[in-house]
């Protein structure tokens, strides 16, 4: 059991860094479904399987392995911009800086009191590693569509944290940031529409009216 | 306890089946109306819950799933007061526009929508028990309301979209993180469902682990932080106050930044408790506070677009607020009078920016001049609200900033007290300027003089005399109800 949930665990972090090095925007897309559909296994993994698990690890996986990326293909698709990701630090240094995250993430969690309820010892570093390594994306990256990816790498270190650490979460909690998260990639996505329409590009970096 | 307990749902469903209704509105101006009048109901309700509270003590019902308490009942009243006032607002504020055909059927209809939509989540985040239920609605919040920010497409309000999606989604996952961490803290004590109510987080004898809960609420302080406005993570919240409609601006500025502070002061005592009443928690408030009215005050100064001067106030006053509240004592109380004071003050600000927005074609100060001549109705009611934020005298903003003071005296934080006039008397001095140019700098070229109903004058000036009247005289009720929402914060005068 434990050994399935290690699996994914190593899993998550070996996509991050996946990430962290791909050039190509839709590769992004596609590693970020794999991330997200891990993601959802961990919850069906980690003991025994109620309803309540099977659903929401059921509503993760459609929704992070297939609609999200769907979402993002297509604001991709119907944008006419390079489908490079631009980074603002090279993969190399991206690389770098996520064996340092990960090793702050080892370190920070050896500072804490245990806080895993005896799912795995990686759980607490991976989800902080997830969590640091998806705010790099958004801030290292030019494109908005990046953006999103890191938002939802972050996100998955999170949900990867509450299964954890917290024993017991409602299902309507869940099943509420889940939703939130939807609507969330969802409006980006239509956000990303308009402003490609706008301003023929989706770089973020270039969104440099509003100053002062 | 089911007479009373009705209510709490009801607010947040209420709303939520209006911005369906919303959809169907047959034109512009219908959905305006119906907007205001629904809103007002739905305020008159909430006064009851409020009341209820106040006399009764703590609500909770279906299940412990809702509750409120005197601190969410107090920013409840504030919010429904905000509403009210933005609701019949935006009727006004969009005549033009509709005259114009600007403001279009299904604008009006999407508008009024998210409007409500807004609406349910902010009442959500106050009247949920759970800690993960309010922080859907804080995430809500944002999501609902990033299109009420570029309902009319211009290239500067995308962008201010994207910036305030981005940054807020980020911030307020970061705060779920944080969330999560409590819930960690508290389970040697409580478990499953209980961990995350703030019921049985703020019983004192349920114990928390403090290093986690220390943990914890640095990523709640910074998560909410960031929607709250406060420096340095402020940076989305002039550009989205700036580029909304002032409908949509005065609401943001006049109590979405609330709902995030409020988050973060429902958090202090049980972080308080947790640490030992060391004052650690404070502190990191106290900071943030101080900083936030340092950057604004130099921002302020620097700036000639009316409506980011007043974004900058936001994130002034709601360091003040954060201020107040990391001082303790006397300061929490002040800090609570403070967030009424400028709720009210703030929105009938933009209220009067976005009129004169629209006759002038710009929200530059320097072209925006001779304000009451050209309009003495909201011309005066903007230069009366500016000089109510910078502090001036019989004001309700001058008496909570001097009790602020008077805390950190009291509580003998001289440097924060030095650094606090400092930041005031900045603000003073670079506020004052703009204001009398605006008001007194003869025009370079004459606009034509607003049109205003007779209604619009009770809208533009109510909030001021609500503000001069509270300066001179706080009414017993209100004091007590202050009182009783500081008490929630630790705080017993």
């Amino acid at each position: 059991m434990s050994a399935w949930t290690d699996i994914i665990l190593v899993s998550l972090i070996l996509t991050t860094f996946w990430l962290l090095g791909s050039s190509r925007l839709a590769s992004c897309i596609r590693i970020c479904a794999i991330q997200g559909v891990a993601t959802g296994l961990l919850g069906v993994v980690g003991g025994g399987i109620t309803i309540r698990v099977a659903a929401i690890s059921l509503a993760i996986i459609v929704l992070k392995g297939l609609t999200f990326p769907w979402l993002l293909s297509r604001a991709l698709r119907e944008s006419n911009t390079s489908h490079e990701v631009q980074p603002f630090v090279g993969y190399v240094a991206s690389l770098l800086i996520g064996v340092l995250v990960l090793a702050f993430s080892f370190w920070a969690d050896s500072r804490l009191p245990s806080l895993a309820h005896g799912a795995s010892r990686l759980v607490v570093p991976v989800a902080f590693a997830l969590l640091i390594a998806g705010l790099f994306l958004i801030v290292a990256r030019k494109t908005a569509v990046n953006q999103v990816i890191g938002y939802l790498v972050m996100e998955n270190g999170i949900y990867t944290f509450g299964f954890g650490v917290v024993r017991e979460i409602p299902a309507l909690v869940e099943l509420g940031v889940l939703m939130d998260v939807f609507v969330a990639v969802f409006v980006m996505g239509i956000a990303i529409y308009r402003i490609n329409r706008t301003f023929d590009h989706i770089d973020s970096d270039q969104l440099t009216l509003l100053k002062g | 306890m089911l007479t009373a307990g009705w209510m709490l749902p009801a607010l947040v469903a209420a709303p939520a089946v209006l911005a369906g209704l919303s959809l169907l509105a047959r034109t512009p101006r219908a959905a305006l109306w119906v907007g205001a009048v629904a809103t007002t109901v739905i305020a008159l309700v909430a006064g009851c819950a409020v009341a209820q509270v106040f006399m009764h003590g703590p609500l909770e019902c279906v299940g412990g799933w809702f509750f409120l308490d005197a601190l969410s009942a107090y920013h409840l009243a504030i919010l429904m007061l905000v509403f009210v006032f933005c609701g019949f607002f935006a009727i006004v504020y969009f005549r033009e526009e509709i005259a114009n055909g600007v403001f279009t059927r299904k604008l009006a209809r999407r508008y009024q929508a998210l409007w409500f939509g807004s609406f349910a989540a902010m009442n959500l985040v106050l009247v949920s028990n759970n800690l993960g239920v309010m922080w859907v609605g804080v995430e809500a919040t944002t999501l609902l309301s990033a299109f009420l920010i570029c309902i009319h497409v211009s290239p500067a309000a995308l962008e201010a979209m994207w910036k305030y999606l981005l940054m807020c989604s980020v911030g307020v996952a970061l705060a779920f993180a944080g969330i999560l961490l409590l819930a960690a803290a508290s389970s040697a004590s409580l478990s499953g469902h209980d961990a995350l109510l703030w019921t049985r987080l703020m019983n004192p004898s349920v114990t928390l682990n403090p290093v986690l809960v220390k943990v914890a609420f640095i990523f709640l302080v910074v998560g909410f932080g960031t929607k709250a406005g406060l420096a340095p993570l402020h940076s989305w919240l002039p550009d989205a106050h700036s580029q909304s409609p002032a409908p949509v601006s005065a609401m943001f500025s006049g109590f979405l930044l609330n709902t995030a502070l409020y988050c973060i002061l429902r958090c202090l005592p049980i972080v308080e408790a947790a640490t030992g009443n060391r004052g650690w928690g404070r502190e990191i408030l106290v900071v943030l506070g101080i900083l936030s009215i340092l950057v604004a005050a130099v921002f302020i100064v620097a700036q000639h677009d009316v409506k980011r001067l007043l974004a900058y106030h936001s994130v002034e006053h709601l360091g003040i607020i954060a201020l107040g509240v990391g001082l303790g004592g006397l300061g929490v109380w002040a800090a609570l009078f403070h967030t009424l004071n400028h709720s009210v003050c703030k929105a009938t600000s933009f209220f009067g920016a976005g009129m004169l927005g629209q006759t002038y074609g710009t929200h530059d100060m320097r072209r925006m001049t001779d304000v009451a001549r050209v309009s003495p109705v909201w011309g005066t009611s903007l230069i009366g609200s500016l000089l109510a934020l910078i502090g001036i005298a019989p004001f309700a903003l001058f008496i909570s900033e001097f009790l602020i003071l008077k805390a950190a005296l009291n509580e003998k934080a001289y440097l924060a007290a030095a650094l606090f006039l400092t930041g005031l008397g900045i603000v003073f001095i670079g506020a004052l300027g703009h204001a009398i140019s605006m008001a007194w700098k003869p025009p370079a070229t004459a606009p034509r003089p607003l049109r205003t109903h007779h209604a619009e004058a009770l809208l533009a000036w109510t909030p001021l005399a609500l503000l001069l009247l509270l300066g001179l005289w706080i009414p017993a009720p209100l004091r007590a109800l202050i009182t009783q929402a500081a008490a929630v914060l630790g705080v017993t005068p």
